[in-house]
């Protein structure tokens, strides 16, 4: 994983300009590529999607009417709308709950799989593994299946199980219970990666340091935010900010949901609501007003991590 | 599983050598089994989905919609693999499996390359637009995707990408790229530059160095950020759907979209199977790379 | 109205670029090179015989050409469509829902057909499909079939609890209630949140609307006194009469008809099919219960057919076609007799009102026939599309299915529909 280091990085810069190159290989030249990709892949677009953003841009447009700039109309409209609010504090809660179920418990996870035996860290691991290694689409696909309403598999195990009447119990009608199975679908995906990290983070933690600790009397819940804590800080940030904005994006699992059952209105979070918006309503304006309120926003939220970067890494 | 292989001291909190021995051992049994039997849940709780689509996939269809739930096919059939794959009036699976497959592995070696090269970039050199080039990588990761793909049509059927395996791998790799970026660099950084500097000294350029020492030390790194890649592109519904509009372009998820018919029947048996079918290749990937990953994951984020 | 005039304008635009574009223009009567016309059907209804008499008519025809039909699937077909026929890889021929078209033929996606509207079929066409298929005054989009809505019961079911079919709208609710009373546990009409389009008739029967055009202004009707009555019905019918899941889809009636759980259900004509499906299909049915199964056209208030949801398909050429004469002659096949009676014999209404008795005379017939004649369609507006595409009313009436508030919640659905027409 990346960016905040605990060692200080090799500074380099002395070596390289102090020494000739053969080859006069610039920075420049190698960021080429890359570059040239997200230029005309995202950059491209990118523009676009801020100039249409102050367009009234529907269907018509695509097939080559003209776009009249309408100023920040799409933006007022977006702000003033009080289901883009809903959407809003919906998408920050679900992320809020998902990123902090997945991290508590991909660490707890991976917690235990350093202090199980071989053969069930190896169990244990294979069942994270074929977890993750399930495409999200499936997954929701799937896990849709065990909710069914007349023919899934949870209902008939509440039912002629706990004796409770679940026969025809609907898991998505209640936006609530909607949004518990969506988490389910989401932290059941996310926690393998999770866990895996932590615990390889885990093992790297010089033993010498956690045998100190333990002669020094340190208990085991101290050891573990005195030592391994501070230790695994660099990927806890990572592996937290990666979890924010893919949970604030997420897309799949909840279109996949609502194409099942639900109710769309009371379940839309901003990924589906701006693919509802642009795509699916044909109002490419609006919808491009939304990304860019959307970036904004998570740029706001990520600011701290990007500092934490900047300071750490003296940019 | 991982290649970890430190045997750790294991729940031993109170440890230390005591009067209390015998006492504590047996709470240590205790402890020890009870970890064991949460990770038998933990177990049971991954697998209960994968295990319950593939069982679902051998059991007749008429027998899936029915008020009996069945935990094990009664009568195991191979029907639906049949339906899925045979049939000829339905989109085909094994193009669409050529198609994922090459997009995918394009996507992931691309992404990789080009990543690396960025990578070294802003690691190995200080230059003047560099602050601005690490932010921009971020921020294109909050981007959502779903507003720009009408613009993203348009773009690649300016340049007459459409209906390519290019067209759709380059959206691919414009979508992984920023996070495999990001990535990379703390495993570039993690890295020492002496040995670079050791080849160099041997008589190698800078590029040689790179290519010859550097990228062979990242292997962990590259195969980490490249399951993000594959899973990505393996993965990705819309843009390929608008893409890859004739049907023998058709890649997997979209493939599976076929069998979901709205207001008609919808064949569950066969979902499943299809569902089975395209999660087969992502875990024998997973399998193949497993160990190298978790470790490489960690190298790169703790060393930095 | 600017927006219209807008469209207006594209339309235009994007008929003269095609004029331009597509080697050589409409008017021209000089004949077209040959080349591949490629066929976009949707989901599974056109049947594989209709298929092959296009592709062998075509390729006969016209020598050297060739035509691919390629099968799309209803999911996502508004987002393929808005790209692809925008695009440089367009299909020349797409069918689009009824109901889609509008979004479509305002963009200014469709050839224009004004002027081959005679050949296509003139007024023999299906009316209320040309008017879908329209915009501006200008015809875009050919009617391609369409679907009607029957009800679907089982007959000892109805004679065990003492019924008879019924011939008004109230003894239709008061007959599924009673069967559902009788039967518990069972669906005395088996009746899905989502499904919305049957929902419509309980609405136009009682004088309701969904929206009417007035002043320049979309204004819907959902909370008219009129509709609030035939709302009040479709609650009574979801909660009282149906086990269908609350939030469920209409995908699988034949399931629970062939289980036993369901003794009547209100559903397209080809449903007949599913659930005579034999029992070794991929998605079976029952037809052991061919006998007991009956059908009947939705009553209405005062007897006769009700005015029911009328969904189906039009047909256009994109306006990017590299072929337009050779697709206009491929939809000339599609729109022909032969083609079309395929279609009624497969239990959907042709396009061409004079082919209706290709449909045949057995109960399911005659139930068709009165039922499509008396079809009616959603607003005809360009952007009535976006309102299905927003799940308002499948939200809607998924919340009725709970026991919602009728009052408030079409109060407030109406409001979502007014601001997206007019917005």
């Amino acid at each position: 994983m990346s960016a905040p280091t605990i060692a200080p990085s090799p500074a380099l810069d002395g070596k390289v300009r102090g020494k000739k190159p053969r080859f006069q290989l610039t920075p420049y030249s190698l960021l080429v590529p890359a570059t040239v990709v997200l230029l005309i892949i995202v950059g491209w677009p990118l523009i676009q999607l801020f100039v249409i953003s102050f367009q009234e841009f529907g269907r018509p447009q695509v097939f080559g009417a003209p776009a009249p700039f309408v100023g920040f109309k799409n933006y007022l409209k977006v702000l003033t709308d009080p289901s883009f609010w809903n959407v809003m504090v919906r998408s920050i809660l679900f992320c809020l709950v998902n990123v902090a179920v997945t991290m508590v418990g991909g660490t707890l996870v991976a917690i235990l799989m350093t202090k199980l035996n071989k053969f069930f860290r190896v169990l244990m691991s294979t069942g994270l593994l074929l977890a993750w290694a399930m495409p999200a689409l499936t997954a929701t696909i799937v896990w849709g299946w065990i909710f069914d309403t007349s023919y899934g598999v949870v209902n008939y195990i509440f039912t002629h199980v706990f004796g409770l009447d679940y026969q025809g119990h609907s898991w998505l009608i209640n936006p609530l219970s909607f949004f518990l199975v969506a988490t389910i679908i989401v932290v059941w995906g996310a926690i393998p990666f999770v866990a895996f990290t932590v615990y390889a983070g885990l093992t790297q933690i010089p033993d010498e340091i956690l045998e100190a600790a333990q002669l020094d009397g340190a208990r085991g819940t101290q050891r573990f935010r005195l030592i391994t804590l501070p230790y695994l800080r660099s990927i806890f940030l990572v592996v937290t900010i990666l979890q924010v904005i893919w949970d604030l994006r997420v897309f799949t699992q909840i279109y996949a949901l609502q194409g099942i059952g639900g109710i769309r209105d009371q379940t839309s979070t901003l990924g589906v609501y701006i693919y509802q918006t642009a795509l699916s309503s044909g109002n490419f304006g609006m919808g491009g007003a939304i990304a860019v309120i959307t970036v904004f926003f998570m740029m706001a939220i990520s600011l701290y991590y990007v500092r934490q970067s900047l300071k750490e890494e003296q940019l | 599983m991982t290649a970890a292989t430190v045997a750790r001291p294991t729940g031993t909190a109170d440890a230390q050598p005591t009067i209390r021995r015998r006492n504590s051992r047996a709470k240590r049994r205790a402890v020890s089994i009870l970890l064991s039997a949460i990770s038998v849940l933990v177990f049971i709780g991954s697998v209960f989905p994968v295990y319950w689509m593939v069982q679902t996939s051998f059991q007749p269809n008429n027998e899936i919609i029915g008020a009996e739930v069945n935990f094990w096919p009664k009568n195991f059939t191979f029907k639906n693999y049949g339906t899925v794959l045979l049939e000829s009036d339905r989109a085909q699976f094994l193009p669409a499996l050529g198609n994922s497959l090459m997009v995918t592995l394009l996507t992931v070696v691309v992404s990789l390359l080009f990543a690396f090269l960025a990578a070294l970039a802003v690691t190995r050199f200080r230059f003047r637009s560099r602050r601005a080039f690490i932010i921009t990588i971020l921020i294109i990761q909050m981007i959502p995707g779903e507003a720009m793909i009408v613009s993203i049509y348009r773009v690649l059927d300016g340049w007459a990408l459409l209906n390519t395996i290019i067209g759709l791998t380059l959206v691919y790799c414009a979508s992984v790229l920023p996070f495999t970026i990001w990535t990379l660099r703390g495993f570039v950084n993690g890295v020492p530059v002496d040995l670079e500097e050791a080849g160099m000294i041997d008589g190698l350029s800078r590029a040689g160095a790179f290519w010859r020492i550097t990228f062979p030390l990242l292997a962990p790194g590259l195969v980490a950020t490249g399951v993000f890649g594959f899973i990505q592109a393996w993965n990705e519904f819309l843009l390929a759907l608008v893409v890859m509009a004739r049907p023998e372009m058709m890649t997997l998820p979209v493939w599976l979209r076929t069998f979901q018919v709205a207001n008609g029947t919808t064949n569950w048996a066969a979902i499943m199977a299809g569902s089975t079918l395209m999660s087969i290749p992502v875990i024998v990937f997973f399998l193949l790379i497993q160990g190298r990953m978790t470790q490489g994951l960690v190298s790169g984020a703790v060393k930095g | 109205m600017r927006k219209l005039s807008f469209a207006a304008i594209a339309a235009v635009a994007a008929i003269t670029l095609a004029g331009c574009a597509g080697g050589g223009s409409n008017d021209a009567p000089e004949a077209e090179k040959p080349g591949n016309i490629r066929v976009w059907l949707v989901g599974t209804d056109t049947p594989q015989a209709a298929r092959d008499l296009l592709k062998t008519q075509f390729e006969e025809q016209n020598p050297g050409s060739t035509l691919t039909i390629e099968e799309q699937s209803w999911t996502g077909l508004v987002d393929k469509l808005t790209t692809s026929l925008s695009g440089s890889d367009s299909p020349d021929i797409v069918e689009v829902g009824n109901t889609q078209a509008a979004a479509f033929t305002s963009a200014g996606a469709f050839l224009d057909l004004t002027k081959y509207y005679k050949e296509l079929g003139g007024d023999d066409l299906l009316p209320g499909f040309v008017e879908a298929g329209s915009y501006d005054g200008k015809f875009y989009a050919a009617p391609l079939y369409s679907g009607s809505r029957l009800v679907f019961y089982k007959k000892d079911a109805l004679a065990a609890a003492g019924l008879s079919v019924p011939t008004t709208l109230s003894e239709y609710i008061s007959n599924a209630e009673t069967l559902a009373a009788d039967n518990p546990g069972k669906s005395g009409l088996w009746w899905p949140g989502q499904d919305w389009y049957n929902a419509l008739p309980f609405i136009w029967e009682n004088g309701g609307q969904v929206a009417v055009f007035k002043d320049g202004k979309w204004d819907a009707q959902f909370n008219s006194a009129a509709s609030q009555k035939g709302l009040a019905q479709i609650q009574e019918l979801m909660t009282k009469a149906s086990n269908a899941p609350k939030d469920g889809n209409e995908t699988n009636p034949q399931v629970g008809f062939c289980d036993g759980t369901t003794l009547q259900l209100s559903a397209p004509s080809w449903v007949k099919w599913s659930i005579l499906a034999p029992t070794d299909a991929d998605t079976p049915g029952c037809p052991d219960q061919e006998s007991n199964l009956g059908v009947y056209a939705l009553p209405g208030v005062n007897g006769g057919a009700a005015q029911v949801f009328a969904g189906g398909s039009n047909i256009g050429i994109s306006a990017k076609s590299a072929h337009p004469q050779l697709a206009l002659k491929a939809l000339k096949i599609i729109l022909g007799k032969e083609f079309q009676t395929i279609y009624g014999t497969n239990g959907l209404v042709p396009a061409l009102k004079s082919l209706a008795s290709t449909l045949g005379t057995d109960e399911v017939a005659k139930a068709i026939s009165s039922a499509a004649g008396n079809a009616r369609l959603t607003p005809a507006s360009p952007k009535w599309a976006e309102v299905e595409a927003s799940g308002a009313l499948t939200d809607f009436f998924v919340q009725i299915a709970q026991g919602g508030d009728i009052d408030s919640l079409s109060k407030a659905l109406d409001e979502k529909i007014e601001s997206i027409l007019n917005g």
